[in-house]
């Protein structure tokens, strides 16, 4: 069954209503960054035709004008993404599954996208929102938007540079896993620094605790490097329809997942490349296709439990 | 002097590829190690689970004393390797095939023990399985290691014979389905 937008009566009264709010905001905010244009426009008219004070002067003012509007509008447009998120985006959740629930605010701790050793640098900056947790089946499970960076200094004439760099930008999701097992199993995409270590790991020695895992299934393998700490329990996890499904999962994503299997749980990272849940100022909130992305982001996630057929537990995790 | 680096090059060449082809087989040791445990793991479930279904069914009698006697001669310490794997074979197409016909018992389908019996003996099949494939990834490993050049004359050396893959049961390629084993 599809979330129809344009059908749901109380969506829309929600919609209409907040329609109007938006328009409040995208004026304003049209007006606040007008404003701010002209007074630059005029700065630079001004020294063009000779009379800088008067071009600074303008700058001034409008630059003022515009700020005080987009301060002024600042709480409203807050108050505004704020109810989007929470009944809009949380519409969407409960029409899928009642258990799901989004909060805003809150996310994946730093810590646990650590733990999670998706990957293998760990964050000098890192911002999470957006988390939607719920119960699919007999699986709990919970994702968020996650933007993790490092940052890189480098010496200058002038001092240093700070530079930040992508570690991971976009969906992490979690999940109980149906089997029992107590060491780490890693699975990274296999770009070229993977295959390079994994070919080091095989052929001269192995870093850290884990071991370069060999799976049978030569696509998969083709895919990803695995790593783990014991070999027997990668390959309890990963059993040969396992790693059929991830797969498919792989396939059907966007850009290259990674996953872990730690503590009876996984994790999957998402790579994406744009801002889920946000509310749109300069669009209408009244087109059918509104929610259309938010929606399929969500299915897919709620569906890996599927997928994964994590809800089959007849391995003693109950 | 550039004969005595040459040498010392060599030398460590050799040091290395020794190295890690006796480590090679060392895993291949202990991944057939690994595949012991498991099985052991499943023949401590035997037990309990013959008492279990005994106390429910009249008509599988033939079946459990079979599996007792399997299990007796497995765990006697005096049958080869081969035999242990034939005998652990019959073994698990002995008790899938009880577990099948539960669905004959609804008293035992419904017993708690049973169910968490049932439970383990799948984990403990799936175990057996992921280490049987590890035997299988550490067996290719070394095989390779010493078929190619230039590990192929230290095995020669060394006298280093390859080892043959476990054949895998067919119905260990299948999917394992909770449907199709136990109706859940």
């Amino acid at each position: 069954m599809q979330f129809d937008v344009k059908n749901n009566v109380a969506l829309q009264n929600v919609l209409a209503a907040m329609e109007v709010e938006r328009k409040k905001i995208s004026a304003a905010q049209t007006k606040g960054y007008l404003g701010i244009g002209l007074g630059v426009l005029l700065l630079i008219l001004g020294f063009v035709l000779g009379f800088p004070a008067a071009g600074v002067v303008a700058l001034i003012a409008l630059g003022l004008v515009g700020g005080i509007i987009l301060y002024r509008i600042g709480d409203e447009l807050h108050a505004y993404k704020d109810a989007y998120k929470q009944n809009v985006i949380g519409a969407a959740l409960k029409f899928l599954d009642p258990s799901l629930t989004l909060k805003p605010y809150e996310g994946i701790l730093a810590q646990e996208f650590v733990y999670s050793q998706l990957f293998t640098k760990n964050p000098d900056r890192y911002k999470t929102e957006d988390l939607v947790s719920g119960i699919a089946g007999k699986t709990g499970f919970y994702f968020a938007e996650v933007h993790a960076e490092y940052k890189t200094v480098h010496q200058t004439k002038n001092g240093t540079r700070t530079e930040w760099h992508d570690i991971f930008k976009g969906m992490i999701f979690v999940a109980d896993f149906n089997k029992n097992f107590k060491g780490v199993t890693v699975i990274r995409p296999k770009d070229f620094g993977a295959a390079l270590g994994a070919w080091f790991s095989s052929n001269l020695f192995s870093f850290g605790n884990k071991d370069l895992v060999k799976l049978e299934n030569t696509d998969f393998d083709k895919a990803f490097v695995t790593y783990a700490t014991d070999q027997v329990e990668a390959r309890y996890i990963l059993t040969p329809a396992m790693m059929e499904r991830i797969l498919n999962l792989h396939n059907s994503a966007k850009y290259a997942i990674s996953l872990s299997f730690i503590e009876s749980r996984m994790y999957i990272g998402f790579p994406l490349d744009r801002n889920y849940f946000e509310a749109p100022i300069f669009k209408t909130l009244l087109n059918p296709q509104l929610l259309d992305d938010d929606i399929a982001a969500i299915k897919f996630m709620y569906d890996i439990v599927q997928e994964l057929d994590l809800n089959t537990r007849i391995w003693g995790e109950n | 002097m550039i004969i005595a680096i040459v040498i010392g090059f060599l030398v460590l060449i050799g040091i290395f590829f020794y190295n890690s082809l006796i480590g090679k087989k060392n895993q291949v040791t202990n991944a057939f190690s690994a595949i012991d445990v498991m099985l052991k793991k499943r023949f401590d479930l035997i037990p309990n689970l013959v008492e279990v279904v005994k106390q429910y069914t009249n008509y599988e009698q033939g079946t459990l004393t079979k599996i007792v006697e399997l299990r007796a001669k497995a765990t006697s310490g005096n049958v080869s390797d081969a035999e242990r794997a034939q005998i652990d074979t019959q073994l698990g197409s002995s008790i899938n095939g009880l577990m099948l016909n539960v669905e004959n018992y609804p008293d035992l389908k419904a017993n708690t023990n049973f169910i968490n019996l049932q439970t383990t003996w799948t984990e403990s099949e799936e175990q057996i399985a992921a280490a049987r494939r590890t035997y299988n990834s550490a067996v290719t490993d070394y095989n390779n290691a010493i078929m190619m050049f230039p590990g192929s004359l230290f095995a020669g050396m060394l006298n280093f014979r390859p080892e043959t893959v476990l054949e895998t049961a067919a119905e260990e390629r299948k999917n394992i389905s909770a449907k199709e084993l136990f109706n859940n």
